[in-house]
């Protein structure tokens, strides 16, 4: 008896959070390859999530070109090209002082990077300066990247006031205010 | 005589023939259209353009391509020439083949701007009396290139590479081919040698010098690659010498090469065997002969002969490099792994290199039975040397040369045996040649370039050459004084020591200045009169500041 009650309750709770958790979507121009972010929520901290994304460089590319993830994420650096590569950003958001050099390693092996720093890094290799690419580290674990139309979708995101980042590689990022009650919808139109 | 009177011609524009010195330093240069193939930076194979870095010198080893997954890093596939699919019908033939997937083409234009010190009516006691004394501007605008260049892979590891002047500075009839060959890669394979052991190319080429000067980042040629052995032939000055070697390391050589080993580390070698063309005019000048067969002057080109004798000049070099760094396998590979990302070795280069050759001289003479006849000075010659690098990662770089010249010097004779002075060489009737004193020379240069920035190369280098023939050729002994004016009057001749900074303004743009500080010289030697030895009067320095502005795209 007392199991099928705490299984109900469970139950109810589950469709409760369910129901206060919604999603944020939109537009986003210029389309692909734009990142939407939640930004800092004041009080609100969230566990560093336990996978670590691939940024890999292949054909002297780096690849993905713009990858997101949450803060205290570590994220893996792989190359896979038979030159070698080298991995390093001047800054994190203009933050020169969290600038970093990964040096060289060989093809098929990867370096690891935990990024505790909220902000913008951009990635750039010393040998073969026309590479580059992008990891937004967002302070929060909502977060999503345009399809190549440019659309967006967050999910998961709780019912609240948060303030939305639209960011493209050279654009200015721009920050919207969006409530969430089961769905918010904010568009973006960055320019120069 | 054609060449005396050639010789004597010389002396009289030095300043131009300075200019032409600065502005015909041939540099064939990087190739943009790498960059559109592979969509990547110059500065991938490039330090500052067109000076290869480690994996420029690889890529080029490799016969324009990645030396390792070229396929997969190629932007733009190269076209096909037939399906892959027949290579199985003929297994062990390299047909059909590849091309690249746009015309790898890229362009270069230059232009200076130079300004000469102190000579401005300097040379005015040289000119004979009733004659305009030339005249030197201070500061002259001057364009330099504006090239043509393509490079690339056929695939099966043929390479290919065509550079040509469409114009240089300005007039585009003075324009001409730099290099011009197929390289055969890595054709070791097909007798089972290891590999890297033996490359073949043929066409027009510069020879595998220790430090190219198609290639430098230098405006100012190197002394001792311009070099020609000319002897002496001051007619006031007892010693004379019938040589007449207009050769120079820096010329492009048409032939053929087999070379091996590879640049980024160990050993490499080059054997290039050429066409002989020492003298003034070559026979290529002079095409539409009718004593030319037309098998040579076809209709597809090759219209003349572009040797002046039947002998084949021989060129060899052999280097050997040892990368230095301490781990094994960043050592043993392309670039070094350095803790803040891949770089050049530390590496201490040695090599040495050899041309041997023959001048040709023709002169009417006779026979012993004083029958008209041909009679031909045939004066081998060669030129040895040894050169040394020591690069220091990314940034710094020592580099010295050394060079020795040495003509056979044969003097025409007469029926009696008895020497015909030359100044009345063509009024006499030689039947033959004796030897005499060789015409030699030495000289060479040291310099350091230091990569300050990636986009800033400072740089300094002594060029010395020292010739006694060019020191006598240029004392002033006479009014009618034709010797280069930018000797030493007394000691060695052409000595220069070249500072000079470089910016990359962008990756394929170029400023260039570099500042020639040249020893004392003087037009006019005056008596001692306490020694009784001749003495310069009113020495002075021709400096010479070059401002480089070029591009490639």
């Amino acid at each position: 008896m007392t199991r099928s009650f705490l299984l109900t309750l469970s139950l109810i709770a589950a469709v409760a959070v369910t129901a206060s958790a919604g999603t944020i979507e939109g537009t986003v121009s210029p389309g692909k390859s734009s990142v939407v972010y939640v930004d800092t929520i004041q009080g609100k901290t969230f566990p560093a999530p336990s996978q670590q994304p691939v940024m890999d460089q292949k054909g002297l590319m780096f690849s993905p070109h713009v990858m997101v993830v949450q803060v205290g994420t570590t994220v893996e650096f792989l190359n896979s090209d038979n030159v070698q590569h080298n991995v390093f950003w001047p800054s994190i958001s203009g933050n020169k002082k969290l600038g970093h050099n990964l040096g060289t390693w060989p093809k098929g092996d990867k370096r690891p990077f935990k990024f505790d720093n909220v902000g913008v890094v951009s990635l750039l290799c010393n040998v073969h300066p026309e590479m580059a690419g992008y990891i937004v580290v967002s302070s929060t674990p909502y977060f999503a990247e345009t399809d190549a139309s440019g659309n967006y979708k967050i999910e998961n995101v709780p019912d609240g006031k948060y303030n939305v980042v639209a960011w493209h590689e050279g654009m200015k990022p721009l920050t919207k205010s969006v409530d969430v009650s089961g769905t918010g919808k904010a568009d973006f139109t960055l320019s120069k | 005589m054609r060449g005396l009177s050639f010789r004597a011609s010389k002396g009289f524009l030095p300043l131009l023939v300075l200019i032409l010195l600065i502005v015909s330093s041939r540099q064939s240069l990087a190739i943009p259209a790498f960059s559109r193939l592979y969509g990547t930076s110059c500065s991938t194979c490039h330090i500052d353009f067109p000076k290869l870095n480690d994996f420029g010198k690889a890529f080029k080893d490799a016969g324009f391509k990645f030396p390792k997954d070229d396929e997969s890093m190629l932007k733009i596939p190269p076209v096909m020439l037939g399906a892959p699919a027949n290579a199985e019908l003929w297994p062990k033939a390299i047909w059909p083949g590849t091309i690249p997937g746009i015309p790898p083409i890229g362009l270069r234009m230059n232009n200076y701007f130079q300004y000469t010190g102190t000579s401005s009516g300097k040379f005015a006691a040289l000119t004979p009396a009733g004659t305009l004394p030339p005249f030197v501007p201070t500061t002259d605008f001057e364009t330099g290139f504006f090239s043509i260049f393509t490079a690339g892979n056929f695939g099966s590891d043929i390479a290919f590479w065509v550079d040509d002047d469409i114009s240089v500075s300005g007039a585009n009839a003075v324009g001409e081919l730099g290099d011009g060959y197929l390289r055969f890669v890595n054709i070791g394979r097909l007798i089972k040698l290891p590999k890297n052991s033996l490359n073949f190319r043929v066409g027009q080429f510069e020879l595998e010098l220790p430090f190219t000067q198609a290639r430098s980042i230098w405006i100012s040629p190197y002394d001792i690659y311009t070099q020609a052995n000319i002897g002496a032939m001051n007619s006031l000055v007892p010693l004379q010498q019938f040589v007449n070697n207009d050769f120079q390391m820096a010329d492009v050589g048409k032939g053929v090469e087999f070379s091996g080993g590879l640049h980024t580390g160990g050993y490499n070698y080059s054997i290039a065997i050429i066409d002989q063309n020492t003298g003034p005019i070559g026979q290529d000048q002079n095409p539409g002969s009718p004593y030319i067969p037309q098998a040579t002057g076809s209709n597809n080109g090759g219209v003349g002969v572009a040797s002046n004798a039947d002998f084949k000049d021989i060129y060899a070099s052999f280097n050997y490099r040892f990368n230095l760094e301490h781990d094994k396998e960043s050592r043993e590979a392309i670039q070094a792994a350095g803790p803040t990302g891949p770089r050049d070795h530390t590496y201490l280069n040695f090599g040495t290199y050899y041309f041997y050759g023959r001048s040709v001289q023709r002169l009417l003479g006779a026979t012993v039975d004083n029958t008209s006849s041909l009679v031909t000075a045939r004066e081998p010659f060669y030129r040895v040397g040894g050169n040394m690098t020591f690069n220091y990662r990314c940034c710094l770089q020592f580099n010295a040369l050394y060079m020795f010249g040495h003509d056979m010097n044969l003097l025409p004779i007469d029926s009696t045996g008895a020497l015909i002075p030359l100044q009345n060489l063509s009024s006499a009737v030689p039947v033959g040649f004796i030897r005499s004193t060789p015409a030699t020379f030495s000289g060479g240069f040291v310099d350091a370039e230091w990569l300050a920035y990636p986009w800033m190369y400072v740089m300094i280098r002594y060029d010395g050459v020292n010739s006694t023939a060019d020191r006598i050729n240029g004392l002033q002994t006479n009014p009618s004084f034709t010797g280069a004016p930018f000797n030493g009057p007394f000691s060695s001749t052409r000595n220069r020591i070249t500072p000079g900074v470089q910016f990359l303004i962008h990756a394929n743009i170029k400023a260039s200045f570099e500042y020639q500080f040249r020893p004392s010289q003087t037009v006019v030697i005056a008596t001692n009169p306490v020694t009784g030895l001749p003495m310069a009067f009113n020495p002075f320095h021709t400096n010479t500041a070059v401002a480089g502005l070029e591009w490639v795209y």
